[in-house]
């Protein structure tokens, strides 16, 4: 069974990709998982940070929020992987999987750059460990600034769904 | 303290609850739940606020009403704990416009945050407008039944608060625990027994429920039901993922 080597990870900032250490890698699927994730020195030997891509602008991240949610491939996320993830030639020998959280966007990238992608329990649990730790993983962000980006992110986001849906009921002009 | 209320005379008297980010307004003849004010001079849903003067400072208090909201009724009905202070970052599945939601913003302050999710696009209009003045809400106008479309917005939290009158609401619970609740995390969920199953008994639904969150890795702490302020309401907590047996 080919190896989960890469996990991919959205954020409100940017996109992250780590790479898991294949050894610890069966550790991650047992009762050991807790214990692991529990403490970022264990979980920062297992994953490490590979790769990071802030979005560009609000406008941007907002384009990139609205595509992930609908398990679309944004040309951002096209080209951020096709620049961090190893080439297509060495990865065919390698048997290197990249894991992704939604199974509708990794099939997307599969598609897209042909890439084997995979989701499920383990993938999960890495991404749980991620989401814990990203301020630790990237040194350049400052205490705050990730929720600074969520805070900014969600109202957009959320703006735009108020705004543009297209079964709203309620939009009666008097 | 000591201040006055917002009718002439009437004066209250502000102690700490027993639950951190709660305060106690004692006046004559009523006395109420209340929390500290983020965005001072706003009420949200037209509550009362009650102004003291603590040294040379003003502090503005607002009245928790236990018929507006469940969490503010499991608080009077002497709950053991919410699992939630002044600091905790909170997931809140099932928003409406927000009137719980300014209060919980109240309880964790500036240090804390409150991730609110709510689908219906009526009530997030009220949302995101309520959190356009506290920034420790972010809105997230969405489905709470697919957290991979807001994966990019939540990071892990101390606590997830459910109302949303689902019949699947455990399994609701569950898909958001196993991606944003921190290990050791605490749930609490709030049943209208006929949102379930309205065909049997309240305290069956209520039974069956907590069997559910056993089932998927929550061990239940507490159980209280909510009158006199809800008919058929209990509101469950639990613990996930601590590592004990069930």
């Amino acid at each position: 069974m080919p190896d989960i080597a890469y996990v991919l990870y959205e954020s409100a900032s940017g996109y992250a990709l780590f790479s898991v250490n294949e050894n610890e890698e069966i550790a991650l699927k047992s009762e050991e998982v807790q214990a692991s994730i529990n403490s970022f020195d264990r979980f920062g030997k297992v994953v490490k940070l590979k790769g990071f891509m802030p979005f560009k602008s609000a406008q941007s991240a907002l384009e990139n929020i609205n595509d992930i949610s609908d398990g679309i491939v944004h040309k951002d996320l096209e080209n951020f992987l096709e620049l961090n993830l190893p080439s297509k030639k060495s990865s065919k020998k390698s048997k290197a999987v990249l894991g992704v959280s939604d199974g509708r966007l990794g099939s997307a990238i599969q598609d897209a750059i042909d890439f084997p992608c995979k989701t499920g329990d383990v993938v999960q649990e890495i991404t749980r460990g991620i989401r814990l730790y990203f301020s630790k993983f990237l040194k350049a962000l400052k205490d705050g600034d990730m929720e600074k980006a969520q805070l900014g992110l969600g109202h957009s986001y959320s703006r735009g769904k108020v705004k543009f849906n297209v079964h709203r009921v309620d939009n009666m002009i008097i | 303290a000591r201040g006055g209320g917002s009718g002439p005379g009437a004066k209250f008297v502000i102690e700490p609850h027993r639950h951190k980010g709660i305060y106690i307004a004692k006046g004559k003849p009523e006395q109420a739940i209340v929390t500290k004010n983020m965005a001072p001079g706003e009420s949200v849903y037209g509550e009362k606020r009650i102004s003291v003067e603590e040294g040379d400072t003003k502090i503005e208090y607002r009245v928790w009403n236990p018929f507006r909201s469940k969490l503010a009724a499991a608080v009077i009905g002497g709950v053991e704990s919410i699992w939630m202070e002044p600091g905790s970052k909170v997931l809140y599945l099932g928003a409406a416009s927000g009137t719980t939601v300014s209060h919980v913003s109240d309880i964790v302050g500036p240090e804390g945050l409150c991730y609110a999710v709510e689908f219906s696009h009526r009530s997030g209009r009220d949302l995101v407008n309520m959190a356009k003045k506290r920034t420790n809400v972010i809105p997230i106008v969405e489905d709470a039944r697919h957290p991979h479309k807001y994966r990019m917005l939540v990071g892990m939290v101390d606590c997830i608060f459910a109302d949303v009158a689902q019949p699947d609401q455990a399994r609701i619970v569950a898909l958001n625990a196993n991606n944003f609740l921190k290990n050791g995390g605490h749930v609490v969920i709030s049943i209208k027994a006929n949102c379930i199953d309205s065909t049997v008994e309240a305290a069956t639904v209520f039974a069956m429920e907590v069997k559910k969150m056993q089932e998927m890795g929550i061990r239940p702490l507490e159980q209280l039901t909510l009158e006199p302020y809800e008919r058929d309401h209990a509101v469950v907590i639990g613990v996930f993922r601590d590592g004990k047996k069930k």
